[in-house]
């Protein structure tokens, strides 16, 4: 633990509500740009906190809490909210509660508010979705609700901005507010359990309030902030006292809905007009057993095809631009090989990388689109059946189509799963989903074994790109279906899913999402890639001592011997000097183990490389082909498509050794980060090893039958 | 609330556009996650349809539109 220096001077403000209330729209209200995302500590729940301006100019710190739909967590991510709001000297302890409702399903919204009614911190309540309200005609006394829900209550649109500025000047009053008394009751009535348990540990825990012992008593198995002497008290108290947790747990909640709901029938003054509504409309559509499987797939379909479309010009463009610039660098700067870091290593490493950010831009722009509008959740609901078949949930269709962005998002979307086991499996599978990293890899080498033609309109290319995708999901569900036959488990699973109304989707909300993910890729991932390729300019620019310039040597009076012209020459020259650097050693090093799936020592280097990062793979191919030839208005493809055994005059690409090395890309286990994260997840290195060690053979395993089958 | 008497019929027993009222359950795990949710003894169910592949169905509970599994579905009663 580090010991806090100063005590924080901004005040922290909690963004609480269920599932679906619309929180994130209004913390994007609230915060805009000034947010950002980390982990709760220990945990890869997301975090996301923001600076708040208040209405008198001051700031606070707002922190989105996870969606849950009350104390008692059914996931991860509601567990998160129960420890942060347990413990009195957590650090996400707030200092208010901005708790947010939505106005249209308001009887369903309150439990969890009720609940945090009892721990003592001021709270206000924020009815959201105030613009669905005003057109469906739904209407409350305002005042009404305020007073008798004893909580500073205002109506509010996370998608129009309406009261955004209303809820900043209540917020200076709740933090103004005399600091409540510490709270000794609860809102509802202890069962004489309770009180038991309450009035032996209370001595051990100050400054809690009632319901927070409680809440410990129910959760004392996983909350971890207890230590083993409180645990045993803790567990002491409940044997004596005969409290049931389930049981409890029960009564409480009903007592709760029993207390407001009336309250909140009495201060409703007109409901919706609607019977039957637009999301009806659609969903006998969406979620139709014939079209709705088929409308899912055509929106599959539509998002790779605009993957492709979209992003060839903008594609095209980066690596011009970045071609040219680098011309004009080679052309205007002194003869010095600072200029040619600058040129083969930062350069071509940098356009690497941004070349990436049109495709990563839009599969986020359409991914995050399917969220907003709630269509995610019908996914989840439609393939529940086929996802249990392969030991997974409804819900891993999440993370299996973000896995088609990138794997690190969607495994941290497992959260949401309470299933341990489905939870593992989709955790250990997801990255079998070619994710957006493969795009380039793909890209340039499905050249080399499918030619350009076209059947009808469609482009053989784009199917057999489709077809690599289909062999990722294909493993994915295979592998999915093993784990479920080898791993055990005694928890039981869920779907138990809301199906949020669908909304026009609120661009910001999108916006900001493929903002914060071009910009990680760009810094987080950008800057391993840069690194890399500097790494690898220099291992294959410089050699052992001497051992450079006479590979030169020898180059040059075996070229004489054989009589070849000046280009061949240059060739033959440059692979082997290529050859004598520490990059090419290490590459024949590694070549023995790669020569059976067709590759030389060239794509063993970048094998090596792209174990940080598959897309380092195609940033290496630009660093050792540039170092080569000096003309870089070729683009990459096209040098690889040229490159031949400076021997044998074969080919490198060829169909045998491109097909194999897509396989190898398809299933093998290249990301570092994805790795670690999986370590999070799991709390253990046991699962990315396992998960390295499967994928990575299965790799091996089709790559080399691929190359047998074709060579 | 949670008992397991014979009046009424599982919900995963409803035809696609009946409605009914739940009257208990019958799954205490199950009746606690429901609960937070806001499925409730007297809230009005309406059976919408069934999942594309089986094994689940949609419902409306009240104004709330929630995905099931058949066991999940099983544990509610329906009067």
């Amino acid at each position: 633990m580090k010991p806090a220096l100063s005590p924080d001077p901004e005040p922290k403000i909690a963004l609480i509500g269920n599932p679906n209330s619309g929180k994130t729209s209004i913390f994007n209200q609230l915060t805009g740009l000034q947010q950002k995302v980390g982990n709760f500590p220990g945990v890869t729940v997301d975090k996301k906190t923001g600076t708040l301006e208040l209405s008198n100019g001051h700031h606070a710190k707002l922190i989105d809490l996870p969606g849950a739909y009350s104390f008692y967590p059914t996931s991860k991510d509601e567990k998160m909210v129960v420890q942060s709001l347990v413990q009195p000297g957590n650090e996400n302890y707030p200092d208010a509660i901005i708790y947010i409702a939505d106005v249209t399903k308001l009887e369903k919204h309150l439990l969890l508010f009720s609940q945090l009614k009892d721990l003592g911190i001021p709270v206000l309540l924020a009815l959201n979705m105030a613009d669905v309200a005003e057109q469906e005609g739904i209407q409350y006394d305002l005042e009404k609700l305020s007073r008798k829900l004893e909580a500073p209550t205002l109506l509010l649109s996370g998608r129009t901005g309406e009261g955004m500025g209303k809820l900043k000047s209540m917020l200076v009053d709740l933090l103004a507010e005399a600091p409540i008394a510490p709270l000794n009751s609860t809102k509802y009535r202890l069962a004489p359990e309770e009180s038991k348990v309450i009035s032996q540990i209370q001595a051990e825990f100050p400054g809690y309030t009632p319901y927070q012992l409680v809440l410990m008593a129910h959760h004392v198995k996983w909350l971890p902030f207890l230590n083993p002497n409180q645990k045993a008290l803790i567990e002491q108290a409940i044997s004596n006292s005969g409290f049931q947790d389930l049981q409890m747990q029960v009564e409480e909640t009903m007592q709760r809905y029993d207390q407001f709901t009336p309250i909140v029938q009495q201060a409703r003054e007109k409901d919706s007009l609607h019977e039957i509504n637009f999301t009806d409309r659609l969903d006998d559509l969406l979620t139709n057993r014939f079209f709705g499987p088929v409308v899912f797939f055509s929106i599959m379909l539509l998002i790779f095809h605009a993957l492709f479309t979209w992003a060839e010009l903008p594609m095209n463009f980066i690596e011009t631009g970045f071609g040219n610039l680098s011309t004009f660098l080679q052309n205007h700067l002194p003869q010095h090989w600072l200029t040619n870091l600058l040129t083969e290593g930062v350069l071509a490493g940098l356009s690497g990388i941004i070349v990436f950010v049109p495709q990563i831009a839009i599969l986020f722009f359409l991914i995050s689109l399917l969220e907003e509008v709630g269509y995610m959740a019908r996914a989840a609901f439609m393939f529940d059946r086929i996802m249990q078949f392969f030991g997974l949930n409804g819900r891993s269709v999440v993370a299996l189509i973000s896995g088609g962005a990138c794997a690190i998002p969607a495994i941290m979307s497992t959260r949401t799963i309470s299933n341990w086991k489905e939870r593992l499996i989709t955790i250990l599978v997801t990255p079998f989903i070619s994710c957006s990293a493969r795009i380039p890899v793909y890209t340039v080498l499905i050249g080399f074994v499918v030619p350009p033609t076209k059947i009808g309109f469609v482009s053989l290319q784009a199917l057999a790109f489709m077809g690599l995708y289909l062999l990722g999901i294909v493993a994915a569900l295979l592998a999915a279906f093993v784990f479920k036959l080898i791993l055990r488990t005694h928890e039981s699973s869920y779907l138990m899913l809301e199906l949020p109304a669908y909304r026009l989707p609120v661009m910001r909300n999108v916006w900001l999402t493929v903002w914060e993910k071009v910009k990680t890729f760009t810094v987080e991932a950008g800057r391993i890639i840069l690194i890399i390729t500097v790494v690898l300019w220099v291992l294959s620019s410089f050699g052992p001592p001497g051992a450079v310039k006479n590979a030169e040597m020898a180059a040059q009076r075996s070229a004489k011997a054989k009589n070849l012209n000046a280009d061949d020459t240059q060739d033959l020259v440059d692979a082997k000097m290529m050859e004598a650097s520490f990059a090419g050693q290490l590459g024949k090093f590694i070549e023995p183990a790669i020569r059976p799936l067709g590759f030389d020592w060239k794509i063993g280097i970048a094998l090596i490389t792209s174990f940080a990062a598959r897309e380092v793979f195609v940033a290496t191919m630009a660093t050792i082909y540039s170092i080569g030839h000096q003309d870089d208005e070729y683009s990459i493809h096209e040098k690889m498509a040229n490159q031949r055994d400076p021997v044998t005059h074969q080919l490198i690409y060829s169909p045998a050794t491109s097909l194999s090395l897509l396989l190898f890309y398809v299933f093998a286990m290249q990301c570092m980060s994805t790795m670690a994260v999986v370590y999070r997840e799991t709390k253990s290195w046991k699962w990315p090893l396992i998960q390295f060690a499967f994928m990575t053979g299965l790799a091996y395993l089709s790559s080399w039958l691929a190359y047998m089958w074709l060579s | 609330m949670v008992a397991t008497s014979n009046s009424g019929k599982q919900l995963a027993k409803m035809k696609i556009g009946s409605k009914g009222h739940v009257s208990h359950f019958t799954d205490c795990c199950m009746a606690c996650k429901l609960l937070s949710m806001g499925i409730l003894p007297g809230t009005q169910i309406e059976m919408i349809r069934s999942a594309p592949f089986g094994g689940g169905c949609y419902i409306k509970a009240d104004n709330l539109l929630i995905a099931l599994r058949k066991s999940e579905a099983c544990s509610i009663v329906v009067r």
